[in-house]
């Protein structure tokens, strides 16, 4: 288990090596000196000699990416130029931090409390009418967009009836751990959705999977009661492929927190981001999409993991 | 779409009975009918917007004494011009500018789909070709990198690279609906590489393509002559699926502000502007691009299940 869990976290390490060069390399793609561009109309000739230098972009590629690899691994991501003239990019992430984990978490336990109970109903009564309404339900999940439900939440939880937690905004915990999750509940459902429905269809589909194999039909024909049977093998072994998905798809949860922020007006990284594209603030840019990088690669790690404890037959280290 | 795989290859003759059998199962599935009459109807949309669009979609109109814009369904202007749903701040007509909306939103969806199955492809194909050569690894790396990004986040990432709005390149400018089409191009791209190298591998492997080398034909030729037309059905399963993805996503870039720029009416951007009027109860500015969007997805989301359910009927059967 050991040896298999440092080998994968070796192999990471080139991926998140180049996948940080590409992060880096982002800002000199952009067409035209990135200081010119990041300062607009202010083009004082000292002030870019002295960014320039500050940046080190006078010097090789190769030496100023492994400079910033360098800084970054001591956890400095440099300074912020146009979203806070001169703030430490990492000191703006700590602050919002977060704000993003709070929500991403909150929406994969709704997506999960929602999602796993709903597949193992429609597969066990499959094709009855509960069956048909959750998967009608599941397939507008995955086809509206968070930031549609969002808004249509505010309009109906805020506006219509006229709660103060269905408007949209942030409520820090230091002002109370209740309205803090209040307001964090809507933006939760908005992007929890999407990502409940896929992992009810999978759920679903992965419990007829395991329902139709011949160890369910032995276990019948032992006479196991249908609960015991429904409990201890088929749910069990339908949960293998639903934690894959719940693992790849969590790229969107990390993605679409940006766009469930910006509808509720949430200050998480999401929200700095954005302000980071638009003020073409390139460190903020660079260290946001390195984070979120990093944070999914340790996430698909992990699920990688679990796999162990749900599969006894996977063993680490051993065909692998 | 379904249509399209229809005529081309009856061209082909041979394939008369396999098409004939993807039809009745197609045809068998209601929701994949029902998804295909929903695209036909945005294809519809899109293609006679401007015989559709009752109004000019950037015209402002002025609201009579007593209102102010947006204005409520079913409103007039002080000339009396009759607004179906309404219309936005500005006091443009809201029915115009979705029909128009649409036809960005699929301009754009279609568009980069295609880049990114030109690309996608063309890679995929070599590296399936030339397996487990370096060639083979690069790309296959490449992919990978590509994917460990969130895609929302890399699309992103680009944007804020290239800069908002057109770009200019050297002696070239990217308008700015070509430059987004490029940024979802690239995010998708390696999906289509992966389907389409996995589908070369497993006709590499059948006897036409050995009796094709023994018979000396060159790599070229086996590749685009032999084993192309056989890597259509699923790589058009994979687009369609794609189409509902790149929709969202392209909305959702324009909703955040980094897509699509005003005046050019865009679905997305008409939600983003509609939030600053929620507290009116401007429940129509929400619901008219809200729903649009969300029936799209739907549609080839539903659509793309019953392509991929037609080709693969095993699949199908325990998917339920």
């Amino acid at each position: 288990m050991i040896v298999y869990l440092l080998k994968r976290l070796i192999l990471a390490i080139p991926t998140l090596l180049i996948a940080s060069f590409l992060i880096f390399s982002l800002v000199h793609i952009a067409p035209g000196d990135p200081i010119r561009v990041m300062l607009g109309q202010y083009q004082d000739p000292e002030l870019i000699a002295r960014l320039r230098e500050a940046m080190g972009l006078d010097l090789p590629f190769h030496v100023q990416y492994l400079r910033w690899l360098g800084k970054v691994l001591q956890g400095d991501l440099g300074l912020s130029i146009t979203v806070k003239r001169g703030a430490s990019v990492a000191g703006l992430i700590a602050q919002r931090f977060s704000v993003t984990v709070e929500l991403a978490t909150f929406s994969l336990i709704i997506a999960l409390l929602i999602a796993i109970p709903t597949g193992v109903i429609s597969a066990l009564r499959q094709n009855r009418l509960s069956d048909h309404i959750s998967r009608i339900i599941a397939l507008a999940g995955v086809s509206i967009p968070n930031f549609f439900l969002g808004i249509l939440l505010i309009l109906f939880v805020g506006v219509y009836l006229r709660q103060p937690w269905g408007a949209g905004g942030y409520v820090p915990f230091s002002r109370g751990l209740g309205r803090n999750l209040a307001h964090m509940f809507l933006p939760a459902v908005a992007l929890g959705t999407a990502y409940a429905a896929i992992i009810m269809r999978m759920m679903r589909s992965a419990m007829l999977d395991a329902m139709s194999q011949d160890f369910v039909r032995t276990a019948r024909a032992m006479g196991i009661a249908p609960g015991d049977i429904v409990r201890r093998d088929i749910v069990k072994n339908a949960l293998i492929p639903v934690v894959t998905v719940i693992g790849n798809s969590i790229g969107y949860l990390l993605g679409g927190s940006i766009v469930t922020e910006t509808v509720f007006r949430l200050p998480g990284v999401g929200n700095l981001v954005i302000m980071g594209v638009f003020r073409r603030d390139f460190p903020v840019i660079q260290a946001v999409v390195l984070i979120i990088v990093v944070v999914r690669i340790i996430i698909n790690l992990v699920v990688d993991l679990t796999y162990g404890f749900l599969d006894p037959r996977i063993r680490y280290g051993g065909e692998r | 779409m379904a249509w399209e795989i229809q005529s081309g290859e009856y061209e082909l003759g041979a394939h008369r009975t396999l098409l004939q059998e993807f039809w009745r199962n197609f045809r068998r599935n209601k929701l994949s009918l029902i998804g295909g009459f929903i695209v036909l109807f945005y294809a519809f949309l899109a293609i006679f917007a401007p015989l559709l669009a009752p109004y000019d979609p950037i015209e402002q109109y002025d609201a009579p004494r007593g209102m102010r814009n947006p204005m409520p369904p079913l409103s007039r202007d002080v000339d009396g011009r009759l607004f179906l749903l309404g219309t936005d701040k500005f006091g443009r007509d809201i029915l115009s500018r979705a029909i128009y909306g649409t036809r960005t939103l699929l301009q754009v969806a279609v568009g980069s789909i295609s880049i990114a199955m030109l690309l996608g492809v063309t890679m995929g194909a070599i590296a399936g070709y030339r397996a487990g050569t370096w060639v083979d690894e690069l790309l296959m790396r490449a992919v990978d990198i590509m994917l460990s990004f969130p895609s929302l986040v890399l699309a992103i990432a680009l944007v804020g690279a290239f800069g908002i709005g057109k770009i200019q390149i050297g002696p070239f400018t990217l308008s700015n609906i070509v430059k987004i089409m490029l940024v979802i191009a690239i995010t998708y791209s390696p999906r289509f590489a992966r389907v389409m190298r996995a589908v070369v591998l497993q006709e590499m492997g059948k006897d036409y393509v050995a009796a094709a080398k023994i018979s000396g034909a060159s790599s070229a030729r086996i590749l685009l002559a032999e084993i192309f037309p056989n890597t259509i059905p699923p790589i058009i399963v994979q687009a369609s699926l794609m189409m509902a993805t790149t929709v969202l996503t392209t909305s959702s870039l324009s909703f955040l502000g980094l897509g699509l720029q005003p005046p050019r009416p865009s679905l997305g951007l008409m939600l983003n502007e509609a939030r600053d009027y929620l507290f009116w109860g401007a429940w129509w500015y929400v619901m008219v691009p809200g729903g649009l969007i969300t029936l799209a997805i739907l549609g080839f989301n539903l659509l793309g299940d019953g392509l991929r359910d037609a080709l693969d009927p095993r699949q199908a059967r325990r998917r339920g």
